[in-house]
């Protein structure tokens, strides 16, 4: 940089309106300099602040965002800054995943008294972006060592010993009049079978990958009746996520549980759980003890370990194949909500287009939305017909929430939800 | 490069409130050369765009006889309407068209024509009705039954006011049940009702009949004991759109795609499509 | 007598182009289990064998996922309207795509250019030449023979490649811009290349229409669509689907109007204003794209919107795709 350089940076502060903005407004009634910088934006509390603003204002042309609320116990409202921190920590390693300059965004709590802190909070951050120089690494494409592609095994078809018990018990089933469906797989797919004749259709081998609890969420299939659903052990623990978050009533399903062989799937290799815990019934014996997790190639830390210019330029290279065609957020169970954030348009949060902005929007609203409530099942990368590596995103925030919040996804019923809930104790180290 | 998809901008010459939530709007050609060579046929419709929030389909009520200007009414519903009711006069917006099949007046002539609209439908008939008003010896008699749910529902009352006057020229208005004001002097009945005991008398009319699909399901029978024929009672549909021109893929009823076929059809042909409207 | 060429020759040729500035595209093998129609870096890039066909179509090269209208500028009551670039476009030679795909753009030719013609896309048509690989394996999701095409269907194709093994190619110029490109490329071979006969016939497709005009409300609608997660990955992989979305995009104070692709499997595909939406289940919009693609578009232009490519099938997560619904309704 040279010495008359005449860079200005551009640093976007997301700011409680009780105290923040207040400290801002004491640190002007002082006479307290700071640099012209900062964009200061209004929001009632730090609990309000989506993190599609942080993404926005990079979008737009900052060169940093600060955000900036109550001390801890002084909210006023109460917990919206205990909910925000909670966000943070989980979005931060997202952000980090994705390779975004982490230098560039600060977190601070500074309180209605605090204007000389402003004042210095306001000053370092804008030397410090001075010499980190303008964000042009934004959504930039470029060099990057390669992640090893997640590996499946697809084999020819081998039936499961199961299969037959399988379609006895759904034939008594529908017979008895105890479920009006069974969603199951058949020979091409996932089929829906209403009649007790048509129980033969259902198969169970190792081409059985779809989390057939997705279709819980179509009205379609709720208007059909009470459903008895084939889950394998992985796709299971979807059913604990949607209980909690008040999607269905465990009794109004019946869940048959089948002890699984494997399909082949990335996710098998490392596979714990072989046999259903939850099921109304357990289909089936396991292929043998629940394996020790095997050393696969660790693609996160592969990932990792790129300087984040890299991570950003993989991420680049990535979400440019994608196409919006949303396969991601139709196979997913997790993704119910009636109206997707990104078909609304009062106002539009998530740019629609598959461009390089809109598709970063969309990957990072949709794995942020799935934060400790995705159980990897990995359908949303077998469906993704660009092979975009969603499971490698999803992963980060699955090991965030277990670093974090000694927390897993569909595990454990009666844990706490990770966003929505929070600890006195949640961590501040990167807190100003 | 001619691109089809681009706009004409036009100048706001006017803005007239008709209800609390519906606005007509009065446009001009900026550019003069596209102005004298614009032309159109009543009863086709319109894209216009608010830059920055996207373009909405509305119906060209005005008459195809003004040659200085258009016109479009729309009620604010969503993201485009609320960005286009902030504009007052001198403001530019964006408009694409004419496009859609308009109304047969060739085939009207000589007809006696009924009008029947309910609400926001009105629009779309007013221009129909101020053609065959400047065109007055090709048609017969004019009978207009225009209902909405209350009074403040009702658009361009001051114009039914004018036609009223005219030659052979009646006109009927009426509100639902429950929406009259302690004044109100028209009927209060639904328009099918209303215009039942109109009891109009005529021989071989053509009759347009637009609104909620419930309104046009309670007239047809009426019509049809009237011994009006389906191919002589007209309808406007709508459907949601984007390009306007046949190929986003989106307008289609069946394989009549209402920005290319429609929105003008016969009750003959509205039968004659599958129900995917 | 037949011209032919190796394919390190087509590599060669492949980089000639790349360094006189056009763009050339083909098979490129992206991470292992994908490959796409991308455009090329390197001749090297270029998948001849390997994979029965990529899983994207080449129509984003004509018609792009999304693509800039026209930039808009507002300045008070000042609008400045600022026309898309498109005036010059990059010579684009597309490699090995298959039969399935070339045959589509002759089949697109007609809706975007019904009474109105979308210069953009005529204009990048005009600018691309397809050199079609003939198709010397099908897989069970092929049925380009049921839509009236095959695996040396030369429909939409500029030239065509038959593999003489061996690593050689023979190059058949079909038109003045296949000629233009290999005239004086090729060397002659006495091999003449041929490719099995394909997929048998899977179903009638004039069946697929009367049924799909005839029996609009049968239950078989809804049966057959229960499991559709309405995504749009049938409509985006497929060579022939062209429903598009028109979206402002960026700040209001200006940016451009952008077209991108849009599925007609989306919920919020056809819904209006009001909140009235005429396909609001599932079944409703699996028949539209039924009866759009054997239905309307061969009664208004003559062409099944469809070639039998298989990625709707291929590509679908829950294994759906035009294939199954046309075999259950003309054996099921």
């Amino acid at each position: 940089m040279s010495e008359t350089s005449t860079f200005e940076p551009k640093i976007v502060a997301y700011v409680c309106n009780w105290c923040t903005y207040l400290g801002a407004d004491l640190a002007g009634t002082t006479r307290l300099e700071y640099p012209p910088n900062v964009r200061i934006v209004r929001l009632p509390c730090t609990g309000r602040i989506d993190f599609n603003l942080i993404v926005k204002a990079f979008e737009i042309g900052a060169d940093a965002v600060l955000v900036s609320g109550c001390h801890p116990g002084d909210c006023h409202y109460t917990a919206g800054n205990y909910h925000a921190r909670r966000r943070w920590i989980l979005f931060r390693e997202l952000l980090d995943t994705l390779g975004f300059d982490l230098r560039r965004i600060h977190f601070t709590w500074i309180s209605a008294a605090e204007g000389r802190k402003w004042q210095q909070v306001v000053t370092n951050i804008t030397e410090e972006t001075r010499a980190l120089g303008p964000y042009t690494d934004l959504y930039a494409a470029g060099t990057f060592k390669d992640v090893p592609s997640p590996v499946n095994n697809r084999n020819g078809l081998r039936s499961f010993a199961a299969q037959n018990d399988l379609r006895e018990h759904c034939r008594k089933l529908l017979a008895e009049n105890a479920v009006k469906v069974v969603i199951g797989y058949g020979v091409s797919g996932p089929i829906v079978v209403t009649k007790p004749e048509d129980a033969d259709r259902l198969v169970w081998n190792n081409h059985c990958y779809a989390n057939l609890t997705a279709y819980l969420k179509r009205k379609e299939i709720k208007a059909l009746g009470k459903p008895a659903i084939v889950v394998k052990p992985c796709d299971e623990k979807s059913l604990v996520v949607l209980e909690k978050e008040s999607q269905l009533e465990r009794q109004d399903i019946y869940a048959v549980g089948m002890a699984c062989e494997g399909v082949g799937e990335p996710k098998c290799a490392t596979c714990q759980a072989r046999t259903p815990r939850f099921a109304d019934v357990s289909l089936g014996q396991p292929a043998g003890p629940e394996p020790p997790p095997s050393p696969s190639p660790n693609r996160f830390a592969t990932l990792m370990a790129m300087p984040p210019a890299q991570r950003m330029a993989f991420w680049t290279s990535e979400f440019e194949r994608c196409v919006k065609c949303y396969a991601c957020r139709q196979v997913c169970p997790m993704c119910y909500c009636e109206r997707c954030i990104v078909d609304r348009n009062r106002p539009i949060e998530i740019d629609p287009a598959p461009s390089t902005k809109g598709n970063f929007a969309w990957q990072i609203a949709r794995a942020f939305h799935l934060a400790g409530r995705c159980i990897g099942c990995g359908e949303c990368s077998r469906a993704c017909p660009a092979g975009i590596d969603l499971a490698l995103l999803n992963v980060s925030l699955h090991i965030a929430a277990q670093k974090n919040f000694v927390f897993e996804a569909g595990i454990d019923p009666k844990a706490d939800e990770v966003i929505g809930s929070y600890a006195l104790q949640d961590k501040e180290d990167f807190i100003r | 490069m001619d691109n089809v998809y681009t706009p004409d901008l036009m100048e706001v010459t006017a803005v007239r409130r008709q209800t609390p939530d519906v606005k007509a709007v009065s446009l001009r050609f900026l550019d003069p050369e596209r102005a004298r060579k614009f032309s159109f046929r009543v009863g086709q419709f319109g894209i216009f765009s608010a830059f920055g929030y996207g373009e909405s389909t509305f119906n060209i009520c005005s008459s195809s006889n003004w040659n200085d200007h258009i016109e479009f009414c729309f009620r604010k519903v969503g993201r485009v309407t609320e960005a286009l009711w902030k504009i007052e006069e001198k403001d530019v917006i964006g408009f694409r068209g004419p496009y859609g099949n308009g109304y047969p007046v060739e085939a009207w002539k000589g007809h006696d024509l009924i009008f029947l609209g309910g609400g926001i439908a009105m629009p779309p008939i007013r221009c129909a009705v101020w053609y065959a008003l400047e065109n007055r010896a090709d048609y017969g008699d004019i009978h207009v039954v225009y209902g909405a749910r209350t009074v403040a529902d009702l658009v361009f009352v001051d114009e039914l006011d004018e036609w009223a006057k005219r030659d052979r020229v009646r006109v009927i208005r009426c509100v639902d049940p429950g929406g009259e004001t302690a004044d109100w002097k028209g009927e209060i009945d639904f328009v099918p009702y209303v215009f039942e005991r109109a009891l109009i008398k005529s021989k071989d009319p053509v009759v347009l009949v637009i609104g909620p699909p419930i309104m046009i399901k309670n007239t047809l029978p009426i019509l049809d004991k009237m011994g009006v024929k389906p191919s002589s009672v007209y309808t406007s549909i709508e459907n949601r759109m984007k390009c306007g021109i046949g190929k986003c893929g989106r307008c289609n009823v069946g394989s009549l795609y209402v920005c290319k076929e429609g929105p003008v059809l016969t009750m003959e042909q509205l039968r004659g499509l599958p129900a995917d409207y | 007598m037949s011209e032919s060429i190796s394919q390190a020759g087509l590599r060669t040729l492949a980089a000639e182009w790349l360094a006189a500035g056009k763009t050339v595209a083909g098979p490129v093998r992206i991470k292992p289990g994908l490959v796409q129609y991308r455009a090329l870096r390197s001749g090297d890039d270029l998948l001849f064998e390997g994979v029965q066909r990529p899983s994207n179509s080449i129509k984003e090269f004509l018609f792009p996922k999304a693509e800039k209208l026209y930039g808009y500028r507002v300045q008070g009551n000042s609008i400045e309207l600022i026309e898309s670039d498109t005036q010059e476009r990059v010579e684009t030679i597309l490699i090995a795509a298959r039969p399935c795909d070339a045959a589509a753009l002759p089949i697109l030719d007609h809706v975007f250019n019904w009474d109105f013609k979308d210069e953009m896309y005529n204009r990048r048509r005009a600018a691309t030449t397809v050199v079609t690989l003939a198709c010397s394996t099908h897989d069970e999701s092929c049925f380009c023979t049921s839509v009236g095409l095959g695996p040396a269907s030369e429909r939409g194709s500029d030239a065509m490649l038959f593999d003489l093994g061996g690593g050689r190619c023979e190059v058949r110029c079909l038109t003045d811009k296949g000629r233009a490109l290999f005239s004086g490329k090729t060397e002659k071979s006495d091999q003449i290349g041929n490719v099995p006969p394909g997929p048998e016939k899977k179903f009638d497709s004039k069946k697929i229409r009367t049924f799909v005009t005839d029996h609009f409300e049968d239950p078989f609608w809804q049966e057959h669509s229960l499991t559709c997660m309405g995504c749009g990955t049938c409509a985006f992989t497929c060579p022939t689907c062209h429903c598009f979305d028109i979206l402002d995009a960026g700040p209001a104070a200006g940016n451009a109007r952008v077209r991108s692709w849009d599925s007609c499997q989306f919920a919020t595909f056809t819904v209006h204003a009001s909140g009235h939406n005429p396909r609001s289940a599932q079944h409703a919009r699996q028949r539209q794209r039924i009866l759009h693609k054997f239905a309307i578009y061969p009664e208004k232009f003559g062409d099944i919107l469809c070639t039998g490519c298989g990625n709707c099938t291929r590509n679908c997560p829950i294994g759906l795709g035009v294939l199954s619904v046309a075999i259950e309704i003309d054996h099921g």
